[in-house]
């Protein structure tokens, strides 16, 4: 599959089949997260793998937005100490560097057939007491991850002529 | 005192879901606060099936709505809308009614929408 392939293929997928993820695809999912792009490379990132079927049913307790029984989870943080050294835009930079490294992630699993969600609604007091996440780092997303039951049909996209404006804003792309 | 294991209690996980869902709506879009409705009007069905050890024809009606409904939220709010309109008319007709179908009594209880 091309670049481009796996980036329209890619779904959020809701329901997932019984089928376990083989270590190697959740430590190759894991890997494609850490080469993600990072502001001044600080990698503020810390990602938390849930594979404990049971923990796995606890957190979809407080994650309303959790669908289905994905067979785990990787819940992106940021640790607030790394991302100071970006200093005051250090936080929003750090969503924006775990935003880019769930990506990566999610387009790593669909090339290896596996199904993913990235997801915020979650309650990040009850998860943090769940995972023993310390103070001073703060969970922003979680993706899902499981072999998809179905895939879902790709949702409408606004059209490139719509979305993207050539040198100056307002004046529209054409083909 | 005694001590039970609450996590596997279906009236606990939708106590939990309501009240991650209260806090999560105060940040969240609008329309995310009957989408977590809904998701809860499928938790109660699986939970009155339960009970009831059977299929009942008029709540899997509910539930194939409530799925498609769900499927509208970020694609379509019209058609959602609609959706949630059609899902106050079943549930009238069955207050209405006031009566339940089971399903067939060799159809085995499953839990669907999990």
């Amino acid at each position: 599959m091309d670049v481009l392939e796996i980036i329209k293929g890619r779904r959020s997928v809701r329901s997932f089949s019984d089928k376990a993820i083989p270590k190697e695809s959740l430590y190759a999912i894991l890997e494609a997260g850490i080469w993600a792009p990072s502001g001044s490379n600080i990698q503020p990132w810390e990602f938390i793998l849930v594979d404990d079927p049971g923990l796995i049913k606890k957190v979809k307790l407080v994650s309303p937005g959790l669908y289905g029984l994905p067979k785990a989870l990787i819940v992106l943080c940021f640790n607030k100490k790394r991302s100071e050294k970006a200093g005051r835009i250090g936080p929003s930079l750090a969503v924006m560097d775990i935003s880019m490294a769930a990506q990566n992630m999610m387009l790593m699993a669909y090339s290896l057939g596996i199904g993913s969600c990235p997801i915020a609604s979650f309650n990040k007091i009850a998860l943090k007491e769940l995972l023993s996440i310390p103070e001073e780092v703060e969970p922003v997303l979680m993706v899902s991850l499981g072999y998809p039951s179905r895939w879902p049909e790709p949702p409408h996209r606004r059209p490139i002529e719509e979305v993207v404006h050539l040198n100056v804003y307002g004046q529209n792309l054409r083909r | 005192m005694s001590m039970a294991k609450i996590s596997e209690d279906e009236h606990f996980q939708l106590l939990a879901f309501l009240l991650t869902s209260a806090r999560g709506c105060v940040d969240e879009p609008a329309i995310y606060g009957p989408l977590r409705l809904i998701d809860a009007a499928e938790r109660l069905i699986n939970i009155i099936e339960g009970k009831h050890q059977r299929k009942v024809v008029e709540l899997e009606e509910i539930r194939e709505l409530i799925q498609k409904a769900r499927d509208y939220v970020v694609t379509n709010e019209e058609e959602f809308i609609k959706a949630l309109d059609q899902l106050t008319l079943k549930i009238s007709r069955i207050i209405k009614r006031d009566v339940i179908t089971f399903g067939p009594t060799n159809s085995q209880y499953t839990k669907n929408g999990k």
